[in-house]
């Protein structure tokens, strides 16, 4: 899972290239969504809003997993805890939903620290296994406490933000406000990763010990991969929660975080871009495939598993194999 | 790095092509097809269609061929939004489905905000007590349907105190917190009370508290296939007192799975194919006859969902959304004058349902109806 680090290594100017690239995707793709909707029906709209939102879930495992190495199946149940604090400040304590957001966020920081102590003994799979027991745990709760969650009645009537007086109860305005949240997100992100910060998290994933040895406070930074990971995961279920305007907890089960989980492996771990795409093809792709009627389910199995057979780094390491095999082609020199 | 976005807004705009069809009566069914609630959607789903099939074969409505298209909600809230979202969008006549109570709770703000009614199949009792005027049921909610399972309990079964088994989801949870009260009520004592995971396969623990809780009688509230299981764990535990449950203990489906140790079992059953009634008897032979089994009470309710906008679009004279949701609040529709509601059923205003329901067993693996309960207001 830690496939695009040969290349990182060996073509730092390159990488540093395709990172001003995924800026610019960024930047196109945020003034293409915000008009996207434009004639598209409130239906295309929901998909492409429930689209942003796991692709937030998506970017903070992308940046635990794909870019600190550290494999967590806790990122819905993350999600969940992000949803049921928001629903509940908000719906029983009445509290401004950017608070909600925020407390949301730094609820689920604390606990990413707490779940990332573990990550400093056990590494791997051991790893996965304590996150999945974690991931278990935080279901059972939000299942079983009735009295705080609603159990498996779950919480209904959801209100949607306002911003500076304007009502976002529309379909439209909550996706253009989906698209400025992830915007801003995504951009942190982008930030972090070229950020000194980013390449001590590619150390740590790349070898730990090595890193230790060049000065890398590798306990600090093993917690603040799982924090801010868990934070993005905190972030999307404040956004779920009102766009769905219910939330039991059945969607922050454990095979949801095996499939934002398949989400970050088949978008490409370790590209920024990557969790677009994965989330993409998690999200929009069975909804795109819906023509095909009871089969859609089977069709979108195949094309996950043929698309990991044939790019096993993901969609967007197809792209870079296509990029670098372009460039070669090109004469010596010609490159700009 | 930009065909990714390009690729995201094709298939964006892809799904979004609205299909208007104006020459037909459409009809999409929100369906569990995949995830937990596959089974009891795929039953729905065969009797809508069997409705429209029947209906086409007749003319139609108001000579208008019905159209039921399907869409999976993969027994998740979030998709099953989505699938109402699109069905609105693409001019839906009205909304069938989903059966279970999460997906229906994010449903239903939208189709109250289209004004679209939304006929589902739900039996938990929280979402017709929300104030939803287009929200409608095809079966008996859980608060009407457990005072009368506790006056069996108390008057047929002679029942001091009862264990209760329970599936820990939505509906297992809603009928447990709507019997213990009538429990009480009703004097009987509660001698466990025992949560059960969905999807569980092991029910041999469970079995062994409900011996050693020694009740007069068992209340079992699973979904059917841990339904069966639980039979089959209780039979090899040798667990000999009376099993009683609601029509998810005596369906068909769990008669065929737990074989021999469904014999015995009783309880109340809202709908059956093998009701004394004339019209549900046929519809379960068309239906077996159709689809190669014995339809459970899903496959009732979605064939009398199809039934219900049929009689309601027929009784206004038009195609009109609003106005199928305003006939069907408060109306009482009678076999004799639709004969695919298979059985007299009141509308109440909050779209519960009164009608009749039985009192059944299972003998020699097969459902045998002994009593008739009337209507709670004839």
């Amino acid at each position: 899972m830690s496939a695009p680090a040969t290349a990182s290594a060996a073509r730092p100017a390159s990488r540093s290239r395709l990172r001003d690239g995924a800026l610019l995707a960024l930047v196109l793709g945020a003034a293409i969504l915000w008009f996207a909707p434009a004639g598209m029906g409130r239906y295309g709209t929901y998909v492409l809003s429930l689209w942003l939102v796991m692709s937030i879930a998506v970017m903070g495992l992308n940046l635990t997993l794909g870019y600190a190495g550290q494999t967590s199946l806790a990122q819905a149940a993350f999600m969940g805890l992000g949803a049921y604090a928001t629903a509940i400040l908000t719906t029983t304590y009445g509290v401004n939903w950017y608070a909600a957001f925020a407390l949301s966020g730094l609820l689920t920081f604390c606990i990413g620290i707490l779940l990332g102590f573990p990550a400093l003994r056990v590494r791997t799979h051991y790893l996965a296994f304590v996150t999945l027991a974690f991931s278990t745990l935080i279901w059972l709760l939000l299942r079983n406490e009735q009295w705080l969650t609603g159990g498996v009645f779950g919480i209904a009537n959801i209100r949607r933000p306002g911003f500076f007086g304007l009502r976002l109860d529309g379909a439209l305005a909550f996706h253009r406000f989906l698209v400025a949240v992830t915007f801003i997100l995504a951009l942190a992100l982008w930030w972090l990763v070229r950020s000194p910060w980013g390449r001590a998290f590619m150390a740590l994933r790349e070898n730990p010990v090595r890193a230790a040895s060049l000065g890398v406070d590798t306990r600090a930074y093993t917690l603040l991969a799982f924090a801010i990971g868990s934070a993005y995961g905190g972030f999307a279920g404040a956004l779920y929660a009102p766009l769905v305007e219910f939330i039991d907890p059945s969607p922050f089960s454990l095979s949801q975080s095996l499939f934002l989980l398949l989400m970050v492996v088949a978008g490409g771990s370790g590209y920024l871009l990557g969790p677009f795409i994965g989330a993409l093809l998690g999200v929009v792709l069975p909804e795109w495939l819906r023509f095909a009627g009871s089969l859609y389910l089977i069709i979108f199995a195949s094309i996950v598993l043929i698309l990991l057979i044939i790019c096993p780094q993901g969609v967007s390491g197809l792209a870079e194999r296509g990029w670098q095999a372009l460039r070669r082609g090109r004469p010596a020199g010609g490159a700009p | 790095m930009k065909s990714p976005w390009i690729m995201a807004a094709a298939l964006a705009i892809g799904c979004a092509l609205p299909a208007l069809a104006q020459d037909k009566v459409k009809l999409v069914d929100v369906i569990e097809l995949s995830g937990a609630g596959a089974s009891a959607g795929t039953n729905f789903k065969n009797g809508a269609d069997l409705a429209a099939a029947d209906i086409n074969a007749k003319g139609g409505i108001l000579g208008k061929p019905v159209e039921v298209i399907h869409y999976d909600t993969q027994t998740n809230p979030g998709a099953t939004r989505a699938a109402v979202q699109r069905a609105i969008d693409e001019d839906a006549y009205a909304i069938l489905g989903p059966v279970f109570s999460g997906p229906i709770s994010a449903s239903m703000q939208i189709s109250q905000r289209a004004e679209v009614a939304q006929i589902v199949a739900g039996e938990a009792a929280g979402f017709t007590q929300q104030g939803n005027p287009y929200i409608f049921r095809t079966s008996l909610s859980q608060s009407a349907a457990m005072p009368k399972i506790a006056k069996y309990l108390k008057d047929t079964v002679k029942a001091g105190s009862v264990a209760v088994v329970w599936v820990n989801n939505d509906f297992g949870k809603g009928g447990r917190d709507a019997i213990l009260p009538e429990l009480e009520k009703a004097g009987i004592k509660v001698a466990a009370d025992i949560a059960t995971e969905q999807g569980q396969a092991d029910f041999a623990a469970d079995a062994i508290k409900v011996k050693n809780a020694n009740a007069d009688a068992i209340f079992v509230y699973l979904n059917e296939d841990e339904s069966a299981r639980f039979l089959r764990a209780a039979k090899q535990q040798g667990v000999a007192k009376p099993m009683i449950g609601e029509t998810t203990l005596l369906g068909a489906k769990v008669i065929e799975l737990a074989g021999d140790a469904a014999n015995g079992v009783k309880g109340h059953v809202g709908l059956s194919v093998d009701a004394p009634l004339p019209g549900l008897q046929d519809f379960g032979k068309r239906f077996q006859q159709k689809y190669g089994y014995v339809s459970d009470h899903n496959g009732i309710k979605g064939y009398m969902a199809v039934h219900m906008v049929k009689w309601a679009t027929e009784k206004q004279k038009k195609l009109d959304r609003k106005g199928l949701a305003d006939t069907l609040r408060g109306a009482t529709i009678t076999v004799a004058e639709e004969p695919g509601i298979l059985i007299d059923t009141t509308i109440l205003k909050n779209g519960d349902l009164d009608r009749e329901s039985f009192l059944a067993e299972v003998v020699d693996g097969k459902q045998v109806i002994n009593t008739v309960l009337p209507k709670l207001n004839p």
